[in-house]
């Protein structure tokens, strides 16, 4: 499924990916985690598409696919989700219009045809539903005066309405309390299926009690350290991130 | 003809002759006696900084002519692609009144509309005509007020509340390169209501400079919406509105190819408790022009007037606001604020932004901002990355930022025009 291998990333000439592969299959999940400044976001930016960071090496790939040469958009069509850790606020543009032109943008990338208006709106009331999205919360601009918990269950419906292959959830945790935690969690865990990958990313153990992963590895001055099962999330719960600091160094 | 004058230029002298072969009454010599006392606005004239008109119109194109049968087929045809639906359309032709490409408004009770060729001299809409235009002191008003031969005059009785809106279609006839003038009153009686559209596209050639008067009566209310597209290489609009107590106007315009525009708005509150909403969103590309420069006069206490204008501007384009709140000693408990917004999709384009505040009552609530700004780059990332292509994801961004502008009208019906003209224009794809 995602196939990252020797990456090598630059933002203002410094480096912050250095070196980096990494393999997530189809119906895995995986954990990133490690310290501030380890290049976890980047990363997920990087497999995103976001412009001004500079590739000098390596590839990114979803199912063969290269998707350094795709913009951010083709990436999207292709399956690719990024939910934000800080999601955008977009003044003006009302939260149906964007999801309806998201998922029919990536429709008719698909070569699906656009879905009709009654299908669609049946499709957001549902996943809104589950994940208690009020009908208030639709109606106003995207993620306008939304507060943390209801901007991250706002990507997770768009996550669920857009359906993506490969999903990497950017610090899902930051900014929530426990029970907005736990009905992302449920809405994340939904999705989860023998097709789709999911790369979560995170510093704490926490996240991981309610989305458990396949396999967890930890990012170190851009690469990839160490890998292990999900033991290796509650070791690093106890020891911390200083013993891979000082290696990567 | 002897007028003293300052009548340098050969557009000027050009506008001399024509008026003299013209052979306008008294009325219209006067008017073209103020406008030679000053000539075209140079730039040195403070509220012509921003818009070189001298500069522009080199020369005076000729007087339209009265329009002719291959004017009224080239004009049916673009009054049939222009016009919105289930509006009362009345055309004008390269500035006259046409009666055959309007609709009949005698089932309207409460509207009353006459070309103003037809008015006796001392009809009181004459009268008030001269009266609102005597309020703005600006030579394209004199201009127009000395060439103008017709327009529309339209008086909506006390109490009566008109439900279609009306359309005022401005058009140019086959021969482009002509000088248009018109001059057009709509006067709302005590309590009434009305809807007005215009919709403007007197484009191809020559120079129009057209005015409309706007009389709101005590408790009046009037939603004006105007599209401007296509516009004449030189287009001076004139709009002069005045509001009796409690009187409410709500207006905006969609401007857009516009190759050099100058819309300028006066507005008087005459009557405790007016409200004035003024908006507008300009979209430029290429070498477009437009300038929106407005004067606010809050003559009486406790009105309360706000102004928001945004403009997209690409390629080279060039957007002009000036707005002037005035506040004479009287008019206490003012509230009057004022903002202009500019989105820059090229480094090329430019914005320039005069707000002025005129205040001298004391106990009066004022303000006035201005910001220019890129798309921001995050939100259309946060766009693309739910795999919106990055054009859409500027035109949603760019509709949702123009749009707004169209939100104090009360008529849904007209802003649902503007909406989908807007969605039109950024179709095309020149804003992406």
């Amino acid at each position: 499924m995602l196939d990252i291998e020797n990456l090598r990333v630059k933002i203002a000439g410094k480096t912050i990916i250095d070196g980096l592969n990494l393999k997530v299959d189809a119906g895995q999940v995986a954990a990133i985690m490690g310290p501030n400044g380890s290049g976890k976001s980047t990363l997920s930016y990087v497999i995103a598409g976001r412009a001004d960071y500079e590739v000098t090496e390596g590839s990114i790939k979803l199912d063969g696919v290269d998707l350094l040469d795709k913009t951010p958009a083709e990436r999207a069509a292709l399956g690719i989700f990024l939910s934000f850790q800080y999601p955008l606020e977009i003044p003006g543009v009302a939260t149906m219009t964007f999801l309806k032109a998201a998922l029919n943008a990536q429709r008719r990338a698909r070569d699906e045809g656009e879905m009709l208006t009654p299908d669609f709106m049946k499709k957001v009331r549902a996943a809104a539903a589950r994940l208690n999205i009020s009908q208030d919360m639709l109606k106003r601009a995207v993620n306008l005066g939304f507060s943390g918990g209801e901007k991250k269950r706002m990507e997770i419906l768009q996550m669920a309405l857009l359906e993506p292959r490969f999903a990497i959830l950017d610090e899902m945790d930051s900014g929530l309390d426990i029970d907005a935690l736990r009905v992302c969690a449920d809405g994340v865990n939904a999705l989860r299926s023998p097709e789709r990958g999911l790369l979560v990313i995170t510093h704490y153990q926490r996240l991981l009690d309610y989305i458990a992963p396949d396999v967890v590895h930890v990012m170190s001055a851009g690469k990839i350290v160490r890998s292990g099962g999900p033991e290796l999330a509650l070791e690093l719960e106890k020891s911390g991130y200083a013993d891979y600091a000082s290696e990567a160094a | 003809m002897t007028i003293a004058t300052k009548i340098q230029t050969e557009a000027e002298d050009g506008f001399a002759r024509s008026f003299a072969q013209a052979g306008f009454g008294a009325t219209q010599r006067a008017a073209f006696e103020r406008f030679a006392r000053t000539g075209l606005p140079t730039r040195r004239l403070e509220s012509w900084h921003y818009s070189d008109l001298r500069g522009k119109l080199r020369t005076a194109p000729p007087l339209a002519a009265t329009p002719g049968p291959d004017d009224l087929l080239f004009a049916r045809a673009e009054r049939d692609l222009r016009a919105a639906p289930e509006t009362l359309k009345l055309v004008l032709l390269d500035g006259v009144f046409c009666a055959e490409l309007s609709d009949q408004s005698g089932a309207l009770s409460g509207l009353r509309i006459r070309a103003l060729a037809s008015l006796p001299p001392a009809d009181p809409a004459a009268i008030l005509l001269a009266e609102l235009a005597g309020l703005a002191d600006d030579p394209l008003l004199d201009l127009n007020a000395a060439f103008s031969r017709d327009g529309l005059v339209i008086e909506i009785a006390e109490g009566a509340q008109i439900v279609q809106p009306l359309e005022i279609i401005a058009l140019c006839g086959v021969t482009g390169a002509q000088s248009r003038f018109s001059r057009n009153l709509v006067r709302l009686g005590a309590g009434a209501k009305a809807s007005l559209l215009e919709t403007r596209a007197e484009g191809v050639g020559g120079f129009g400079d057209s005015a409309l008067l706007l009389a709101l009566g005590p408790g009046a209310e009037l939603d004006y919406a105007c599209r401007s597209e296509g516009g004449a290489p030189v287009d001076v609009q004139n709009i002069v509105a005045r509001l009796d107590e409690q009187a409410q106007l709500r207006a905006t315009a969609l401007i857009a190819d516009a190759p050099f525009l100058r819309r300028q708005w006066s507005v008087l509150c005459r009557g405790e408790n007016a409200e004035v909403q003024l908006s507008g969103a300009t979209l430029l590309s290429q070498q477009n022009h437009a300038d929106t420069t407005l004067t606010m006069t809050h003559d009486a206490p406790s009105c309360v007037s706000r102004e928001t204008f945004k403009y997209v501007l690409a390629d080279q384009a060039n957007g002009v606001f000036q707005g002037r709140i005035v506040v004479p000693p009287h008019a206490q408990k003012t509230d009057g604020k004022m903002m202009c917004r500019g989105l820059l999709l090229s480094d090329n384009a430019a914005m320039s932004v005069k707000p002025e505040l005129e205040i001298f009552a004391d106990d009066v609530a004022c303000g006035h901002g201005a910001a220019c700004a890129k798309l921001d780059a995050a939100q259309i990332f946060y766009m693309e990355s739910r795999g919106i292509p990055k054009p859409e994801a500027q035109d949603i961004l760019i509709e949702a930022f123009a749009s707004e502008s169209f939100d104090i009208l009360h008529d849904e019906f007209l802003r649902e025009i503007l909406q989908a003209d807007l969605a039109r224009i950024l179709a095309t794809g020149v804003f992406a």
